[in-house]
C-alpha cells in the first residue's frame, strides 16, 4: 500500500480536483493518496468527489491555511 | 433662561442626540424620557448575547443614566413613557411607569427617537409563555432563562419565524447553543433585499451547519403543551415541536405619539423628515428607526432602521437644533449638515459565511423601472497563493443605459464588507461601471487579489455592457431547462464533471471545445457552464469565432448554481 503526496498548494479551480483525479488513475487499490491544497473550494469538492466516485475520504483538515485530504482509493 | 431639550426615546439615535446636542449647547437643559429599563443599549448585539457570546448585560449597555448625567448634565428619566406631544403648547406629558405620577415637560426643542417594534401578528398561540420577540436586553435576558431550565439548552427545540437578518442571527446563536433549529420563512427566500440565487447560496450554507431552513411555509399557529407552555408551531405544511420560538418577522416605526400630535408621516408610515431631520413641525425633529429615510438611488421614501443610520441621524438632528447660529470665529461653516439618503445596506455574519449588500437588487431594480445588465462572478478574497484566502461572489446591478451602478451583493466564505464598502463609496459619488474597473485600491497578497474581486465583477460587468460576453442568471436557466431550443455544455473537465453538472448538460472540456464543436447543433442557443465563469466565458469565445451565434455563458457557473444537480 503505497502513500502518494500530491501538492496542488496555489493552484485554483479546477487544479486540485484534476490533481487528484490524476493520481488516482496512477494508483492502485488501496492506496492513500494525501492532497495539500490552498483553494478553499477542494474541501467542498473533495468530499463530493469521494463520495461520487465511492473513493474513502480517511481525514480532511485545514491547518495555517491549506487543507489536506487523505483518500483511499477503493 | 437656558433653553430647554427633549429627547423621547434614549437607544441609539436619541442618545446621540442628546450627547451631541449637549456638546453644541453647553447651557441647555437636556432631558432624555426612555420608557424602558435601559438607554444606550446594543440592540443589535442581542442575537449574540443569546448566543452567550456576550455573557452579561452590562457588556450591552453601552451608558447608563448615570454616565449621562455625571459625563454630559443630561437628565435620562427611565421608566417614562411620553404619552402625548403638545406642539402648540410646546410640551411633552410622560408618566413614570414606576409611581404612576404624570409629568410635563416644557421644551423649545423636541427630538423624537422613540424607535421600532418587533411585527406581532394575531396569530393563534403568539403569546403563549416561550414565544419571544427580541428587540430589548429584557427580551434577549426572557429568551436567555428560557433556554436553561436545565444546566444545558443541548437538545431543546427552537423555531425562528422568519428568515431575515435577525431571524437568521439568531437561528446561528441557538444552533451555536445547541438547539436544534428551525426557521420558518414565509416567502421563498431568506434575506429579504437580496436576490434569490445570492440568499440561497445563505440559505444552503445554514442547511449545511444544521440549521433547517423552510421557505414558502407560514405559520398559522402555535399550540401549548400540557404545562401551559409553547409546544408546537403549526405552519402551512406541517407541525414542529418545539420549545422555545422566536418571533422575527420584521419590525414597523413605533409613531403612535407623533400621529396624535398632528406630525405628518410619510408613505412608509414613518416619520416625514427633511435631510436636516426637521419634521413637518416647527422645532420638532425625528430621528433613528422611527423616521423615514431617502433611498439615493431612486430618491423616494425609503425606510431602513439600521443603527448605523440611527446614530448618523441623531447627530445631524443636533447639529440643526439651531441651524443659524454663527459657527467659528470667521462666521463660516453656516452650510447645514443633512443626511441625503441611505442606500439601505447591510451586512451578516452566519457561521463561516458572511453576506453584505447596498443599493438595489436586481429585483427591486426591476422593480424601479430601470434597465439593468447583472453578473454574478465568483472570486477570491485575497490572493490565490496566500493560504487562508477564501472564496466570494460579487453580484453587481448596473443601469444599462447610463453605466450606472445601482447595487451589489457580496456573499461567502471570505471578507466581504470591503468590498461592499467600496461599492458603497462608489455608487454614493455616482460612479458608473468604468469608475469602478480602475479604482487604484490596497494590493499585496495577504490583502487582497491583484485585480481585486471588486475590479473582476466591475469588468465582467463592462464585457457584457460591451457586448463581448452574453450571460443567462441561474433563475431564467433553471426556467428554461428541457427548452428544444436551448442546448446547455459543461466544459469542465472530467474530474470536476463527476461533482455533478446540471440536468440535460452535454460535456466537452475547454481544451477540446475548438475541435468538437461540430457535435453541438449551431441552430440551438449555447449556455455554456463551468465551476466560476471564466472558462465558459473563452469557449464562448471559442464558439463565437467559429460562427456560433447565440452562445451565452451562465453566470456564476456551478458556484451560484442554487438548484438540484445530476
Amino acid at each position: 500500500m503505497a502513500e502518494v503526496k500530491v501538492n496542488a498548494r496555489s493552484l485554483q479551480c479546477p487544479g486540485p480536483i484534476v490533481k487528484l483525479f490524476k493520481a488516482c488513475q496512477g494508483c492502485a487499490a488501496g492506496d492513500v493518496i494525501v492532497v495539500e491544497a490552498t483553494d478553499p473550494g477542494f474541501k467542498k469538492d473533495v468530499e463530493a468527489w469521494c463520495k461520487r466516485t465511492g473513493n474513502e475520504l480517511l481525514a480532511l483538515e485545514e491547518r495555517d491555511g491549506v487543507f489536506i485530504a487523505r483518500v483511499k482509493k477503493t | 433662561m437656558s433653553k430647554k431639550l427633549v429627547v423621547i426615546g434614549g437607544v441609539a439615535a436619541g442618545a446621540k442626540a442628546a450627547a451631541k446636542a449637549r456638546r453644541e449647547h453647553p447651557d441647555w437643559e437636556i432631558v432624555v424620557l426612555e420608557k424602558g429599563e435601559d438607554i444606550s443599549y446594543a440592540g443589535c448585539g442581542l442575537p449574540y448575547f443569546i448566543g452567550d457570546v456576550i455573557k452579561e448585560r452590562e457588556e450591552l449597555v453601552v451608558r447608563t443614566p448615570e454616565y449621562f448625567k455625571d459625563a454630559f448634565n443630561i437628565d435620562v428619566l427611565v421608566h417614562h413613557e411620553a404619552t402625548r406631544v403638545d406642539v402648540d403648547k410646546k410640551e411633552v406629558c410622560a408618566k413614570d411607569l414606576v409611581t404612576g405620577e404624570e409629568k410635563v415637560f416644557p421644551y423649545d426643542k423636541l427630538v423624537i427617537a422613540t424607535g421600532a417594534s418587533p411585527v406581532k401578528p394575531r396569530v393563534p398561540g403568539i403569546d403563549l409563555p416561550g414565544v419571544f420577540t427580541l428587540r430589548t436586553v429584557s427580551d434577549a435576558e426572557g429568551i436567555r432563562r428560557a433556554l436553561l431550565p436545565k444546566d444545558s439548552p443541548r437538545g431543546m427545540k427552537g423555531v425562528v419565524v422568519g428568515g431575515g437578518m435577525i431571524g437568521i442571527e439568531v437561528a446561528e446563536n441557538l444552533k451555536l447553543r445547541g438547539l436544534d433549529v428551525t426557521v420558518v420563512e414565509l416567502t421563498d427566500q431568506v434575506l429579504p433585499g437580496f436576490d434569490f440565487e445570492m440568499a440561497r447560496l445563505v440559505q444552503k450554507h445554514m442547511e449545511e451547519k444544521g440549521v433547517r431552513v423552510l421557505t414558502g411555509e407560514k405559520v398559522e399557529s402555535i399550540e401549548k403543551g400540557e404545562d401551559g407552555k409553547v409546544a408546537t408551531v403549526i405552519t402551512s405544511q406541517r407541525r414542529i415541536p418545539c420549545d422555545v420560538v422566536i418571533w422575527a418577522t420584521g419590525v414597523r416605526p413605533d409613531t403612535s405619539l407623533p400621529k396624535g400630535a398632528g406630525i405628518e408621516l410619510g408613505p412608509t408610515g414613518a416619520i416625514k423628515v427633511n435631510e436636516n431631520m426637521e419634521t413637518s413641525v416647527k422645532d420638532v425633529f425625528a430621528v433613528g428607526d422611527c423616521a423615514e429615510n431617502v433611498n439615493l438611488i431612486t430618491q423616494k421614501p425609503a425606510w431602513y432602521p439600521m443603527g448605523s443610520t440611527a446614530n448618523k441621524m441623531g447627530r445631524i438632528a443636533a447639529l440643526n437644533l439651531e441651524p443659524d447660529r454663527v459657527l467659528g470665529e470667521e462666521g463660516g461653516a453656516k452650510t447645514r449638515p443633512g443626511l441625503k439618503g441611505v442606500l439601505g445596506t447591510t451586512v451578516l455574519k452566519v457561521f463561516d459565511m458572511n453576506a453584505a449588500k447596498t443599493g438595489l437588487s436586481e429585483a427591486q431594480a426591476r422593480a424601479e423601472g430601470f434597465d439593468v445588465e447583472t453578473v454574478l462572478v465568483p472570486a477570491n478574497d485575497r490572493a490565490h497563493y496566500y493560504p487562508g484566502y477564501r472564496m466570494i461572489v460579487t453580484k453587481l446591478v448596473a443601469d444599462k443605459k447610463t453605466g450606472r451602478i445601482l447595487g451589489a451583493q457580496v456573499v461567502g466564505d471570505g471578507v466581504v464588507d470591503k468590498p461592499i464598502d467600496i461599492i458603497v463609496t462608489a455608487i454614493t459619488l455616482g460612479a458608473r461601471v468604468e469608475d469602478l474597473q480602475n479604482l487604484d485600491l490596497a494590493y499585496a497578497p495577504p490583502f487582497s487579489m491583484a485585480m481585486s474581486s471588486t475590479i473582476v465583477a466591475a469588468n465582467v460587468m463592462m464585457n457584457k455592457l460591451t457586448g463581448r460576453v452574453k450571460g443567462i442568471d441561474p433563475v431564467t436557466l433553471k426556467r428554461r431547462l428541457g427548452d428544444e431550443n436551448l442546448q446547455i455544455v459543461d466544459v469542465r473537465t472530467p474530474a470536476e464533471i463527476v461533482l455533478g453538472t446540471i440536468p440535460g448538460a452535454i460535456h466537452i472540456p475547454l481544451n477540446e471545445l475548438s475541435s468538437r464543436c461540430g457535435e453541438l447543433d449551431r441552430s440551438k442557443e449555447q449556455v455554456l457552464v463551468c465551476k466560476v465563469g471564466l472558462r465558459a466565458y473563452l469557449g464562448s469565445l471559442i464558439l463565437k469565432n467559429k460562427g456560433f451565434e447565440n452562445v451565452k455563458i451562465l453566470d456564476g457557473g456551478m458556484t451560484v448554481w442554487p438548484y438540484e444537480i445530476e
